[in-house]
């Protein structure tokens, strides 16, 4: 039997702990960065830290900054009365690139998910209560997934503000832009459907 | 319907396999571990996603491999329909994905292009088996004719686990994520409770026909019955009976830490004059009753759909005497494609392709 070189199989180790990526990835990957410069291994080694060391959570929203309280919640040209809900941080990047929201964030930290061990108390969400008190803004946008675990995290939360006097609102559901009615399938335009608007201009 | 090709790619024991099926009956036969039931389980999973013998998908994946992969080319009333079926066996669990027409495709816009009717040993049982083995027939037909039911039964089954993780205790005790899950309980538990009336309700005619020809002394009378019992079947009435027994089994379901009620534990009753069949009928009543029960899943499916559904029967002829046989076959009628194995030549069979199944191997079509 052959080994491979240990500090190898070390990296393959740890690089296959990461999500989507499987002991065969994990290898392709080693053996693409044996072959290039050191210089190129040191900067990627370099980010890693980096990103551990010098980002964070804002205090207040929970999504990544490099200072706390981040950006977003210290912008005064963003909206304070509208805050909008996700459930990772990633969420934000994703809602930022689309350019079309001024207002402000709130990262759940995930989704409610009690056959996952992940109930309200694991989320951020007193903290959302807390804010609310205090910030008093005037709508939640309750943005996470269309899937079942986003659904029923949107439900508990539309629940849980609604004596706060707040304004709840969800994402809507529909077709893609740009997509075809063909491809759509049932529930996507059933939902679509029944989101319908009147078109007036 | 009918497939034109059929292909395996290290599927169950088979490394590559393509055929060109025939219309009309396509015999299989051979010796019993060759690979038969393998290639109707793989016709069966190219249409459905799914196995019929095994829960673990990974089993479908042949030793050594990483991917299996089921293909085909349908013709049917909407054209024909090119439909692959990809089980991935990975580090972290095996995935499957769907295309058709070379086009990626989610699982419940993949169902019901090649629907299927099959019929192997083990249905046999069916009168006399468990509550679950008949709730996944009535899963499986409903699944492949309704493209909502399997949205809202996959909904409800998420909701019921997660119903069931807040009464373990699996995070801190709280009613208001309960009536959450309830929620949807309801809404997805109402529809499949509707579309189970209505299959039931179709299949008991088709039943009882077919076993007034089989056995003209008796009478078959198929029944569902749901869990949650309601006066009449109307989403309002149904959704009011099962929040009113929902509530009143809340104390019980915190007790005994599990949800209690709903069509998860839905039953169909088989009764002959009046006398449950799983409790008091003898094997040979309950073998018939079965038969009557596939017959009327058949023609259910092609009612529904209005085109004849693929015909699987694996291995069942053999368990069954010439007679019956010969019978269920007339009462099935015309079918545009079946697919039979067999461990000898059944007599009696007409016009069918046969093909002898030897080592994952199928060898030389020839008419009978
Ligand atoms: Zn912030």
């Amino acid at each position: 039997m052959t080994t491979v070189a240990s500090p190898v199989a070390a990296l393959i180790n740890e690089l296959s702990k990461l999500p989507t990526i499987g002991p065969k990835t994990a290898a392709r990957l080693v053996f693409y960065l044996l072959n290039r410069p050191r210089n190129e291994a040191q900067s990627l080694a370099e980010a890693i830290l980096a990103v551990k060391d010098n980002v964070r959570f804002c205090s207040i929203c929970y999504s990544l900054a490099e200072s706390d309280p981040c950006e977003f919640c210290t912008d005064e040209r963003r909206d304070a009365t509208t805050i909008c809900v996700v459930a990772e941080a990633k969420d934000v990047y994703a809602i930022e690139r689309a350019g079309a929201f001024k207002g402000r964030y709130h990262v759940l930290g995930g989704l409610i998910s009690p056959m996952d061990g992940i109930g309200p108390a694991q989320l951020h969400l007193r903290e959302l209560i807390e804010r609310i008190g205090r910030e008093a803004p005037r709508e939640i946008i309750l943005a996470t997934n269309p899937n079942a675990e986003g659904e029923a995290t949107a439900l508990y939360l539309s629940r849980l503000l609604q004596p706060l006097g707040v304004v709840v609102t969800r994402l809507a559901y529909g077709l893609p832009i740009g997509g075809d009615l063909d491809y759509a399938d049932e529930m996507t335009i059933a939902k679509a459907l029944e989101g319908r608007r009147t078109l007036s201009y | 319907m009918y497939l034109r090709r059929l292909g395996f790619s290290n599927f169950r024991n088979y490394s590559e396999l393509n055929l060109e099926p025939s219309t009309g009956l396509n015999l299989f036969v051979g010796a019993n571990a060759q690979g038969k039931s393998n290639l109707l389980e793989g016709i069966a999973m190219l249409g459905t996603g799914k196995s019929f013998r095994t829960a673990r998908d990974s089993d479908a994946v042949r030793a050594g491999c990483e991917r299996a992969v089921l293909s085909g080319e349908a013709t049917s009333r909407a054209g024909n329909v090119n439909l692959a079926c990809a089980i991935d066996r990975g580090p972290r669990g095996t995935r499957k994905t769907y295309t058709v027409n070379a086009s990626p495709v989610r699982y419940a816009n993949y169902l019901g292009r090649i629907r299927v009717v099959t019929f192997v040993p083990a249905d046999l049982k069916l009168a006399a088996g468990t509550p679950g083995a008949r709730r996944a027939f009535l899963n499986i037909a409903l699944a492949q004719t309704e493209p909502r039911y399997y949205y809202e039964l996959a909904r409800y089954r998420k909701a019921l686990q997660q119903k069931n993780a807040v009464l373990r205790g699996a995070v801190e005790p709280d009613d208001e994520l309960l009536l959450v899950y309830e929620r949807t309980l309801l809404a997805a538990g109402t529809e499949i409770m509707l579309a189970r009336v209505r299959l039931v309700d179709e299949l008991a005619h088709g039943a009882a026909a077919a076993h007034a020809r089989f056995a003209p002394d008796e009478a078959l009378e198929v029944r569902y019955e749901p869990n949650v019992v309601f006066d009449a079947a109307t989403p309002e009435a149904i959704a009011a009976a099962f929040e009113a027994r929902m509530r009143h089994a809340a104390e019980s379901e915190r007790t005994r830490k599990s949800a209690l009620v709903g069509p998860h534990r839905d039953d169909v009753g088989l009764s002959l004059d009046g006398v449950s069949l799983a409790a008091y009928g003898s094997q040979g009543q309950q073998r018939t009753a079965v038969l009557a029960l596939k017959v009327a899943e058949y023609g259910v499916m092609r009612e529904r759909s209005n085109e004849a559904p693929l015909l699987l029967l694996d291995d069942v002829l053999s368990e069954l005497d010439e007679t019956r046989a010969g019978a269920f076959l007339g009462e099935i009628g015309d079918y545009e494609q079946a697919f039979v194995t067999a461990t000898h030549l059944p007599p009696g069979l007409s016009g069918a392709r046969v093909a002898r199944v030897q080592n994952a191997r199928v060898l030389e079509w020839a008419a009978c």
